[in-house]
């Protein structure tokens, strides 16, 4: 037992009216790969948010090795070690790949000088599969190679723990291996992993706890093979008659 | 092309051209001395509203009121007797920036559209307030005695070379910012400020550092013109003009680039020179027409123009973009 | 008490000419999310057009309300078409920038052909005015302020009933929606420009009877016309009237009680306040 690193405790979201997360609790141990899965709209976006600073929850705290993380804005979240990419990628499209990379190492935990910070940048991009197009501006990368982008500057600020919102999503069969086996590369180097992706075959091999959310609800929490049997998630996903079918 | 300095070849022509400009007292010719201390303070305006707008992506329509507070602070310390020039440009320069920095609290929280408007009627504000005070002569102005240095009287010329000054320090410290932390920190927050922010990056403390950064130049360049001048009042502080160069020159040499706002100040002012001479009434038409043309064709600045090959088709290319 | 009265009455006065003023600023912020800074110079053209119809042909200024229309609907149409539909879908940075110089073009014009000195639109009936109980009602003023609201409702009819209108509120809300069921969205958005424009003639033309005007007036209008939009939320008529009236007493008062001449820091001071604690405006809704 290595105490409490991560947790997440009865949090809540409202937009308005709506719901996104309803007392969401769940625990994160020190360098596992946790699968966060669910329909669409059912607040995986919305909690990586959370986590990562960008909303503020409206009920329940996050803590991060003992700090409460939830009120901090997600410059701070970043500098104590959780990184994070987006779905929407976002990268800062007239700077070049490698200076988008940079930038995430002279921020983030290292806070490098510039041309250290270069020095790594090239390295990673070596590691993400983008030397190549090092000096391009970013907005001529297409969009896998985006994907790697944003994983590629999360790295760069160094982090503990990496919250990865569908960065599998749009790659061919070959590109999800080649994406897998870097992430078992990063998780050996014991950056803990929170993976959120549509990709059930990808998710299923490389997450040990996948947690389940629907409509803003945890409703499994369990290994993969704990959680492919649950009949609840096969319900909710695949919908009500099919769990019945697959019984009888 | 590697970092965010811009074109290595421009920044060098804009060094030697720096150099060049201390000879130009040389030629003891008073109009040549006022058309290039002329230059200079704009070069030294337009690279201050080129790091809040250029490099951070704020696009200030207020930075005049640095230019404004540096210019009232070095004529304040005038009225009670300090003339000393050199003192007068660091007293100037941190004014602005103070101020800077406790307008830029509240208002660079605000983006885009808001930020704009904000700035604006900070201009506007300032103008107000300074015609309503006394103690900073209303709208009568302040008169400063002549300049001096380390307790000497020193001959007019010397207002030419502490512009000069001034705009040397604006290049190299926009330089200086383009190879630092600092200067991927405002670029990143140009591009995108959400992602930003997720790499660990404080957009609050970097723009309101940016911005004091910037009002520092427009300051420092007020001090000097009030010397240059002998006279200040509002409407010359906050003359409408000194908001307009700087952003036009900026964008005519290119925005976010080291080399760009002194080659913008260069080109402007001798289109501006010989349009004066000739149709002294229609120049700030022409600069209107000038930001239509560029923001249309030439969004990048002659910079680029110069940079790209296939220089035509781009434009046209960027005309298509936007269109609906 | 009757002085609270007066100033209220005043800023209710004001008001109306502001959420003109307003209207149509808003239209092209919330329809096109375009800040338009010329849009003070279009104010100011209206004005100089009612000013040298009055001159020239001793017209009265409330009957060169629509000429003034017209002939600023039809600049704003032809901006559109040229210049500003070009940027339509560039960052901020374009088209502010873009309708900044456009502002600086126009303002020059302005002075060109009617100089910078200062000038009013006065008429027989201009110091004319209704006593009630003690309060001083200009009558200029309030047919002004009738005329205001009437247009503001003829604009929200118009927006409501025809095909056009409801073409031009399918885009505010969707573009993409609104081009594939078949709406010219660059046609639409050259309307609401030139509507815009119109509107702003209009309100030129109130201003110029109530208010004394010069080019460089235009800055002031443009920014008064943001602060009402800020208060009173953006591309609707109600928002404009209800910040528009709001920010009339407001500025009324803060005159009496700090003094004219601080007006400009008034208005940076209400925007300061309301936007610190709302970083997008009162009604605010989340601009890219």
């Amino acid at each position: 037992m290595n105490g409490e690193f991560l947790r997440i405790d009865e949090v809540g979201m409202r937009f308005g009216g709506l719901r996104a997360l309803d007392g969401v609790s769940f625990d994160v141990e020190r360098g596992t790969v946790l699968g966060l899965i669910g329909p669409n709209g059912s607040g995986k976006t919305t909690l990586m948010n959370v986590i990562s600073g960008v909303y503020k929850p409206s009920a329940g705290s996050v803590r991060f090795k003992g700090t409460a993380i939830a009120s901090l804005p997600s410059y701070e979240v970043c500098n104590i070690g959780i990184a994070r990419t987006f779905q929407i990628v976002r990268p800062f499209a007239n700077l070049t790949v490698l200076e988008n990379v940079a930038v995430g190492s002279m921020f983030g935990r290292d806070r490098k000088p510039t041309h250290e910070a270069f020095e790594r940048a090239e390295a990673l991009l070596e590691t993400v599969g983008l030397a190549r197009v090092a000096r391009r501006p970013a907005s001529d990368l297409t969009i896998p190679d985006r994907k790697r982008l944003e994983v590629a500057k999360a790295l760069a600020l160094d982090p503990e723990v990496l919250l990865l919102d569908e960065v599998m999503a749009g790659l061919n069969a070959t590109e999800v291996d080649e994406a897998l086996e870097l992430l078992r590369a990063v998780n050996a180097r014991g950056v803990t992993l929170i993976v959120v992706e549509h990709l059930m075959k990808a998710i299923m091999a490389i997450s040990r706890t996948i947690v389940v959310l629907v409509e803003g609800r945890k409703i499994a929490e369990g290994s993969p093979a704990e959680i492919a049997a649950s009949p609840q998630v096969i319900e909710a996903y695949l919908g009500a008659r099919f769990a019945q079918r697959q019984r009888q | 092309m590697i970092g965010i300095a811009g074109n290595r070849v421009a920044i060098l022509v804009a060094a030697l051209a720096m150099l060049a400009l201390l000879f130009v007292p040389l030629a003891k010719s008073d109009y040549t001395n006022a058309l290039f201390r002329g230059i200079l303070m704009y070069g030294a305006m337009s690279y201050g509203w080129n790091v809040i707008g250029g490099y951070t992506g704020y696009v200030s329509f207020g930075n005049v009121v640095f230019f404004g507070i540096g210019a009232y602070a070095a004529a304040l310390l005038a009225t009670h007797g300090i003339t000393d020039i050199g003192l007068s440009i660091v007293a100037a320069m941190v004014a602005a920036a103070l101020f800077a920095v406790v307008l830029g609290i509240p208002v660079l929280r605000l983006q885009g559209h808001y930020f704009g408007i904000a700035t604006l009627s900070i201009a506007l504000a300032a103008q107000d307030l300074i015609s309503n005070i006394d103690a900073f002569g209303a709208t009568n102005g302040l008169s400063p005695k002549a300049a001096t240095l380390f307790g000497a009287a020193v001959p007019y010329v010397v207002t030419y070379y502490a512009m000069w000054v001034v705009c040397a320090l604006a290049l190299a410290g926009t330089y200086a910012v383009s190879r630092s932390r600092l200067g991927y920190a405002l670029v990143a927050i140009r591009e995108n400020e959400g992602a930003a922010a997720v790499l660990g990056i404080n957009p609050t403390k970097y723009k309101v550092i940016a911005w004091a950064i910037s009002g520092m130049m427009g300051g420092g360049a007020g001090a000097v013109f009030v010397y240059a001048n002998s006279y200040i009042d509002p409407a010359t502080a906050f003359a409408v003009d000194n908001n307009v160069f700087p952003i036009v020159m900026a964008l005519l040499g290119g925005v976010g680039t080291v080399a760009g706002p002194l080659l913008g100040a260069f080109i402007l002012t001798a289109i501006n020179e010989t349009l004066w001479n000739h149709f002294p009434f229609i120049h700030t038409l022409f600069f209107g027409a000038v930001i239509v043309i560029v923001v249309l064709f030439l969004p990048r600045g002659l910079l680029a123009l110069i940079a790209a090959r296939r220089s035509w088709s781009l434009y046209v290319q960027h005309l298509r973009a936007y269109r609906v | 008490m009757q002085l609270f009265f007066q100033d209220l009455v005043n800023g209710i006065l004001t008001g109306g000419i502001l959420a003109l003023v307003a209207l149509g600023f808003s239209l092209v912020w919330g329809i096109m999310n375009i800040i338009n800074l010329a849009h003070g110079t279009f104010i100011m053209l209206g004005a100089y057009v009612t000013y040298q119809l009055f001159v020239s042909f001793h017209l009265d200024p409330f009957l060169c309300i629509p000429i003034a229309f017209v002939v600023l609907f039809a600049l704003g149409y032809v901006t559109q078409l040229s210049i500003i539909n070009y940027v339509v879908r560039a960052p901020v940075l374009t088209t502010f920038l873009l309708t900044f110089g456009l502002s600086l073009l126009l303002e020059n014009v302005i002075l060109l052909i009617w100089t910078g000195d200062t000038r009013s639109v006065t008429t027989g009936y201009s110091g004319a005015h209704l006593d009630v109980g003690g309060i001083t009602i200009p009558l200029v003023k309030l047919l002004t302020l009738v005329i205001a609201l009437a247009i503001g409702g003829l604009t929200q009819l118009w927006l409501a009933r025809t095909k056009l209108g409801r073409a031009i509120r399918a885009t505010s809300m969707d573009v993409g929606a609104a081009q594939l069921t078949g709406v010219r969205v660059a046609h639409v958005y050259a309307i609401v420009f030139a509507l815009s424009a119109g509107l702003a003639g209009a309100a030129g033309s109130l201003i110029s009877v109530s208010y004394a005007f010069s080019p460089s007036s235009a800055t002031p209008f443009l920014i008064k016309g943001f602060i009402v939009c800020v208060l009173g939320g953006l591309g609707s008529v109600q928002g404009a009237l209800v910040g528009g009236l709001v920010y009339g007493i407001v500025e009324t008062f803060a005159s009496q009680y700090i003094g004219a001449g601080y007006a400009d820091a008034v208005a940076l001071a209400v925007l300061l306040v309301i936007l610190v604690f709302r970083p997008t405006g009162i009604m605010g809704r989340a601009t890219a």
